[in-house]
C-alpha cells in the first residue's frame, strides 16, 4: 500500500463515520427550526456563545452538555443491566454502520488507480444496508424488554411488529429496483442513474420506478421509526415507549441514533431513487473532460450564492423590535466577513483546479463536486423527513398494519411483475 | 324535548382519501407554504420576544395584590377580615390593631399574603367593602430564591402602585 492508498482509506472511513455524526447536529437543528417555521414560531434562537448563536446551532451544544451532565440512572427493577446498557449502543452503532456501504462520489481515479468512494468498499451494496439496518430494531426491542416496564415492553413489541410488516414491502421494492439496475452494487446503481432517458430526462430511480420509490420511501419512514410511524415511541399512548426508563446519555444515544438512522435512510433513498451523487445531465466523464470550464463556472456561481446568502442574513438576522446598537447586526457583520473569507478560499482552490485542469486534479474536483451534490440531496431528503413529521399525525395501529399488509405488500408484488415484464420485453 | 340531530358526513372513505398520498401532498403544500414564507422573511412570526417585549396587561387582569390608600396616604383597609374569610386558598393572614388616624377604629398591624398559596382568584378584591385590596398592579411574574420572599407583607403591599388610572380600572368592571 502506498501512502496515497492509506490517506484515501483514512479519508473515506472518516467520511463514513464522521459525516453522519456531524449531521446529527444539523438535523436536530433543522428539525427544531423547521418545526418552528412550519408552525409560525421561531424555534430555539437564544443560546449563544459571546453573542454568536449560529442560527440556533449553539442550542445543540447546550443540549449535549445537559444530557452529558444529567444523572445516569439504571432503575433497580432492571434485571439484565448488561442488555439495558447494550440497547442504546446497538441502536446508535447499527445506524452508523449502515451508512458505510453508500457511495458518496464516483470511483476516483488517481495515477491510474481506482478508489471506490465508500467507507467500506464492498460489492454487497444494498444487501449490506438491508442486513445491517434490520438489526437496528433489535436495539429497540432489547431496550423495551430489558426496561422491565409495561410501556417499554409495548413499545418494543410494536417496533418488532412494525418492522416485520414494513421490511417486506421495503425489500420487495428494492428487488424491483434491482431488476431495473441489474446489480446490487450501489456504485454501479448510481452510475446507471447517470444515463439519460430519451436523451433529456435523467435516468433516476424515481423516473424508472415511481411506484417502487413511493413504497420504499414509505417503508423507510417506518423503518426509521419516524412520524407517521413512530409507534415504538408513541408519547401520547406509551409515555416514551421503548426509552421510557432511559436517562442522560443513554437516552442521548437513542436520540442520536434516530437522527443517524434518518440520515442513513435519506442517503439510501437518494442513492437508489434520486441519482445518488450524480449531478443531473452531467456525467462524470463530461465533468472530468471539461474540468477547466466547470471550475470557472463554479468560480462565478459560488460568490453569487454567497452574495444572496449574505443578503438573506442581513434581512432576517435582526431583532424584530427597536433596539439601540442591535447585537444581531454586529453578529451578521462577523458572519458576512467569515462567509467571504470562506468564499475566497474556495475561489483560490478553484483557481488551482482551473490551472491544473487535467489528470488527478480534475478527478479530485469532480469527486468533491459529487460529494457536495450527494450531501445536498441527502439534506433535502432529510428535510422531507422533518417536513412530513410536522405535517402528519400518527397512524392508528390497525391502520398501520392494514397499510403495510393490504396495500404496500400487494402493490410491491405487482410492481415486481410489471417491472420484470417490461425489462424482459425491452431486452 | 328532543334536540335536532345533525348527521355529519364521515370523511376518509373516498378513493382519493384512501390513497392517502393526495391528501398528504395537500397537507404538505400547506406546511411548506408556511415554512418558506417564514424562511425567506422571519418578521411575521407569531412570536412575542418575551423578555424584551412584555405582554399587554388589561385592567381586568388579576396580577399581584396591593393595598390601596386614601389621598392623604392613610390605608383604606379597616381589618374587617372579609378577604381572609373569603379566601379559598387561605393565603391571607391579618392581625388587627387599634387605629388612631380618625378614619375608623381598626387597622391591620400585620397583613400577609402568601403568594405560593394564592390562586389569584380575585375573591378578596370582590369581598372588600372598602376597595382596599386590588390586583391591578400588572405584575404577572413573581420570582424569588427562597420561600420567605414570596410572603408579601404590609409595607410591600402598600408600596406597590397600581398600573392603571382610576378610570381604566373602573371601566374594567370593578
Amino acid at each position: 500500500m502506498s501512502q496515497l492508498d492509506i490517506l484515501l482509506l483514512v479519508l473515506r472511513v472518516a467520511f463514513g463515520a464522521l459525516v453522519p455524526l456531524c449531521f446529527i447536529a444539523v438535523l436536530v437543528w433543522m428539525e427544531r427550526r423547521g418545526a418552528g417555521f412550519i408552525q409560525d414560531r421561531s424555534g430555539p434562537n437564544r443560546a449563544n456563545i459571546f453573542g454568536f448563536r449560529a442560527a440556533g446551532l449553539v442550542q445543540n451544544l447546550a443540549d449535549a452538555i445537559k444530557l452529558i451532565t444529567k444523572e445516569d440512572i439504571i432503575p433497580d427493577h432492571v434485571r439484565h443491566r448488561f442488555y439495558f446498557v447494550l440497547a442504546p449502543v446497538i441502536v446508535f452503532f447499527i445506524s452508523l454502520l449502515s451508512f458505510a456501504a453508500i457511495p458518496f462520489a464516483d470511483i476516483l481515479v488517481i495515477n491510474g488507480k481506482q478508489y471506490i468512494m465508500q467507507a467500506i468498499p464492498t460489492d454487497l451494496g444494498i444487501l449490506w444496508f438491508l442486513a445491517i439496518a434490520g438489526f437496528a430494531v433489535y436495539g429497540i426491542i432489547l431496550a423495551g424488554w430489558s426496561s422491565h416496564n409495561k410501556y417499554g415492553m409495548l413499545g418494543g413489541l410494536r417496533a418488532a411488529a412494525q418492522v416485520i410488516s414494513y421490511e417486506i414491502p421495503l425489500v420487495l421494492a428494492v428487488i424491483s429496483a434491482l431488476i431495473v439496475y441489474g446489480t446490487v452494487n450501489l456504485t454501479e446503481i448510481t452510475q446507471y442513474q447517470g444515463q439519460l432517458l430519451f436523451g433529456f430526462i435523467p435516468m433516476w430511480g424515481i423516473v424508472l420506478q415511481p411506484l417502487g420509490a413511493i413504497i420504499f420511501i414509505v417503508a423507510a419512514f417506518a423503518e426509521s421509526n419516524r412520524i407517521p410511524f413512530d409507534f415504538a415511541e408513541g408519547e401520547s399512548e406509551l409515555v416514551a415507549g421503548f426509552h421510557v426508563e432511559y436517562s442522560s446519555m443513554k437516552f442521548g444515544m437513542f436520540f442520536m441514533g434516530e437522527y443517524v438512522a434518518m440520515f442513513t435512510s435519506s442517503a439510501i433513498i437518494v442513492t437508489l431513487y434520486f441519482g445518488g451523487y450524480q449531478i443531473p445531465w452531467f456525467t462524470t466523464e463530461t465533468l472530468v473532460n471539461h474540468a477547466g470550464i466547470v471550475s470557472f463556472l463554479l468560480m462565478l456561481i459560488v460568490p453569487a450564492f454567497a452574495f444572496l446568502f449574505s443578503l438573506w442574513m442581513q434581512k432576517n438576522n435582526k431583532r424584530p423590535y427597536a433596539m439601540a446598537d442591535d447585537p444581531n447586526i454586529r453578529e451578521t457583520a462577523v458572519y458576512t466577513k467569515l462567509l467571504w473569507i470562506v468564499v475566497g478560499g474556495i475561489e483560490v482552490l478553484l483557481l488551482f483546479f482551473m490551472v491544473l485542469s487535467a489528470g488527478a486534479a480534475a478527478n479530485i474536483l469532480v469527486a468533491l463536486l459529487q460529494i457536495a451534490t450527494f450531501l445536498i440531496k441527502t439534506t433535502i431528503m432529510c428535510f422531507v423527513y422533518v417536513w412530513v413529521r410536522w405535517t402528519l399525525p400518527r397512524f392508528r395501529y390497525d391502520q398501520l398494519q392494514r397499510l403495510g399488509w393490504q396495500t404496500l405488500l400487494p402493490l410491491s408484488l405487482l410492481n415486481i411483475f410489471v417491472t420484470s415484464a417490461v425489462v424482459v420485453a425491452l431486452s | 324535548m328532543s334536540g335536532k340531530a345533525k348527521i355529519l358526513e364521515r370523511k376518509g372513505k373516498d378513493f382519493y382519501e384512501r390513497l392517502y398520498l393526495v391528501e398528504i401532498f395537500k397537507g404538505m403544500a400547506v406546511t411548506f407554504r408556511h415554512f418558506i414564507t417564514n424562511f425567506l422573511d422571519n418578521s411575521k412570526l407569531y412570536v412575542r420576544h418575551y423578555p424584551e417585549i412584555k405582554p399587554e396587561i388589561t385592567p381586568r387582569w388579576r396580577g399581584r395584590h396591593r393595598l390601596t390608600t386614601h389621598e392623604d396616604g392613610t390605608m383604606k383597609c379597616v381589618a374587617c377580615f372579609l378577604c381572609q374569610t373569603n379566601c379559598p386558598a387561605n393565603c391571607i393572614m391579618i392581625e388587627a390593631g387599634e387605629r388612631f388616624d380618625g378614619r375608623s377604629e381598626k387597622m391591620p398591624v400585620r397583613f400577609e399574603i402568601d403568594l405560593l398559596e394564592c390562586i389569584y382568584c380575585g375573591f378578596c378584591v370582590e369581598a372588600c367593602p372598602k376597595d382596599a385590596i386590588r390586583m391591578d398592579t400588572g405584575i404577572f411574574s413573581v420570582t424569588g430564591q427562597e420561600r420567605e420572599s414570596f410572603v408579601m407583607r404590609l409595607d410591600a403591599l402598600l408600596a406597590t402602585p397600581g398600573a392603571f388610572t382610576e378610570e381604566e380600572y373602573k371601566k374594567g368592571g370593578a
